[in-house]
């Protein structure tokens, strides 16, 4: 288990981690949220002692990061895939890895294996493309088989089977009994994967809960019907106390959405009323939607309007 | 430390700029040796002397090739965020620190004596086939005295390198401090301290003193003489090596 407690980071003036506390699980794949520039990557460095916060600890199921003897062995870390030296072959740089942490060299030849970069672990990495360096950081991730693994938005430059390929492995890493944290940009791919979520803005915990908690707190889940009576309908639902809007997207004259109503509800007074249906469905917004409406005042930089 | 040695000899191995600085390193006094003897115009005037003169100047060459070498092996580290894997790998950054030392120093005393060695004998070996005096008695002691000076010499200086890189963390500057710091660094600070009345500053720019007993050692007042002079610019050196590691200790990677 991976605990934060009270992180503090300062990089001058400005304040990148505020008092974060949050606690990631064994047997999880731990989603990490926040919009840009909210201390992710600063969190995640602070993590395995390469940034030195002002205040607060990380521990590893209790012990310090610089306490674990051959951390490789225990906490597999891929902050940046582009963290390779370019002129150096792949077998080469998981090699110098496993040596300084007493790893066996047949270890290197079995995550090169697993990622599918056997074929070309002789070539040079600046010959890698970046879904290529991604497969190397998570080779030396996986290097010495840790309980403990830490990513920072690791589908960056993957192709669609990548992604799936990596979701999939998390999932059954997680499956194993270890602790997952991931961060990403790519909110349908942590949806896919994360059963927990850690949501930081402008370096302060703004959620620590289950992703389907998360999403059923920020989000609302709307009924959508579509009938050629539409008309007599609505004048039920809103008799029934529901809140009816003209549905926008796609623009049709006869859809409505409802909120304030289950599914079942609506169908049963549209049976009542003899009101003939083409479409009763349920609206769940996503985990997109939700993460927007947390952090929407904490986002450090926005964008201008599209057009 | 055994296994972050043999992780940082693999790192230095594996990169192909290494071996092409190594290449130029030893090739030069070679190269340079081998035309002195083939077409030096009055051989008779070169004894064991001159040959060491000459071998320890383009061996001061080949060594700030090596220095630069051990620079770029550190300093890349930052340039490429290599460290941050390197860090994460090996909490106790003075360990790795200190395992590039020991590397570097490994290398730079076998390329240091191979290179010495062979460039003297090659030059040795053309100029005695054209009569001049160099394998005479007081010949072996002299050249034993120069080799292991210029080893010692670049052992330190490849600290040297080592510990400015630590500091400034970027390539070019490293190196072009490493390279200067003997022309003009060591020259301005001896300058404003003479110009201030202190005479002997010369005498006490570490590096300067150490360069200058390498291939003679008059033991005039004017010199520290072997050894001080190396052991005083060695105790500089680790100083600053110190004072980098303390540096690099507290910064976030």
């Amino acid at each position: 288990m991976i605990s934060v407690e009270g992180l503090t980071k300062r990089f001058g003036s400005k304040l990148a981690i505020d008092d974060l506390s949050f606690e990631v699980q064994p047997g999880r794949v731990t989603g990490f949220l926040g919009p840009n520039g909210s201390g992710k990557s600063t969190t995640m460095r602070c993590m395995v002692d390469l940034d030195r916060p002002q205040a607060g600890t990380v521990r590893f199921s209790g012990r310090c990061y610089q306490d674990i003897v051959d951390p490789v062995t225990s906490i597999g870390a891929l902050l940046d895939a582009s963290y390779v030296h370019p002129g150096r072959s792949a077998r080469h740089q998981l090699e110098w890895l496993a040596i300084s942490n007493h790893l066996d060299r047949t270890r290197v030849s079995e995550v090169l294996e697993l990622v599918g970069l056997t074929e070309v672990a002789h070539r040079r990495v600046k010959t890698y493309s970046l879904g290529m360096k991604q497969r190397l950081g998570l080779a030396a991730t996986m290097l010495g088989d840790p309980e403990v693994i830490i990513l920072d938005e690791p589908a960056n430059g993957l192709d669609p089977e990548g992604i799936r390929w990596m979701r999939d492995m998390l999932k059954y890493l997680a499956s194993q009994g270890r602790a997952v944290l991931v961060s990403s940009h790519q909110l349908s791919e942590i949806a896919l994967m994360a059963e927990d979520l850690v949501v930081i803005g402008r370096g302060r915990l703004i959620a620590q809960e289950p992703a389907r908690d998360f999403i059923a707190r920020h989000t609302t889940t709307r009924v959508r019907v579509r009938s050629p009576q539409i008309s007599e309908l609505v004048e039920s639902l809103r008799g029934q106390g529901a809140d009816v809007s003209p549905e926008e997207k796609p623009l049709t004259t006869d859809g409505v959405l409802v909120v304030g109503l289950n599914m079942a509800t609506v169908g049963e007074l549209a049976h009542q009323r003899g009101v003939i249906l083409h479409e009763l469905s349920e609206v769940t917004d996503s985990l997109e939607d939700a993460f927007l409406a947390v952090t929407k005042d904490d986002q450090e930089y926005r964008s201008g309007p599209s057009s | 430390m055994r296994a972050i040695i043999a992780s940082e000899w693999l790192k230095a191995r594996t990169v192909r700029s290494h071996w092409v600085l190594l290449a130029i390193a030893v090739a030069f006094p070679l190269i340079i040796s081998t035309l002195v003897g083939i077409f030096n115009p009055d051989p008779q005037f070169m004894s064991y002397r001159e040959l060491g003169s000459m071998t320890t100047g383009t061996g001061v060459v080949s060594l700030l090739l090596l220095t630069s070498l051990w620079v770029i092996n550190l300093t890349s580290e930052f340039t490429h965020g290599t460290i941050r894997v390197t860090y994460a790998a090996v909490p106790a950054r003075w360990k790795v620190i200190v395992s590039k030392a020991v590397v570097g120093t490994a290398v730079t005393l076998v390329v240091m004596t191979v290179l010495f060695w062979s460039t003297f004998g090659v030059g040795a070996l053309l100029l005695d086939r054209r009569g001049a005096p160099i394998i005479v008695d007081g010949w072996l002691g002299h050249t034993m005295g120069v080799w292991i000076a210029l080893v010692a010499l670049a052992v330190i200086v490849s600290w040297f390198g080592l510990s400015l890189g630590v500091i400034i963390k970027n390539s070019p500057v490293a190196i072009v401090v490493v390279l200067l710091w003997p022309l003009i660094i060591e020259n301005l600070i001896a300058l404003a301290l003479t110009l201030s009345g202190i005479e002997t500053a010369r005498k006490w720019m570490p590096y300067q003193a150490a360069i200058q007993t390498v291939d003679n050692n008059p033991g005039l007042d004017d010199t520290l003489g072997r050894p001080w002079a190396h052991l005083y610019f060695a105790a500089f050196v680790l100083v600053i090596l110190a004072v980098g590691v303390v540096v690099d200790r507290r910064r976030d990677a």
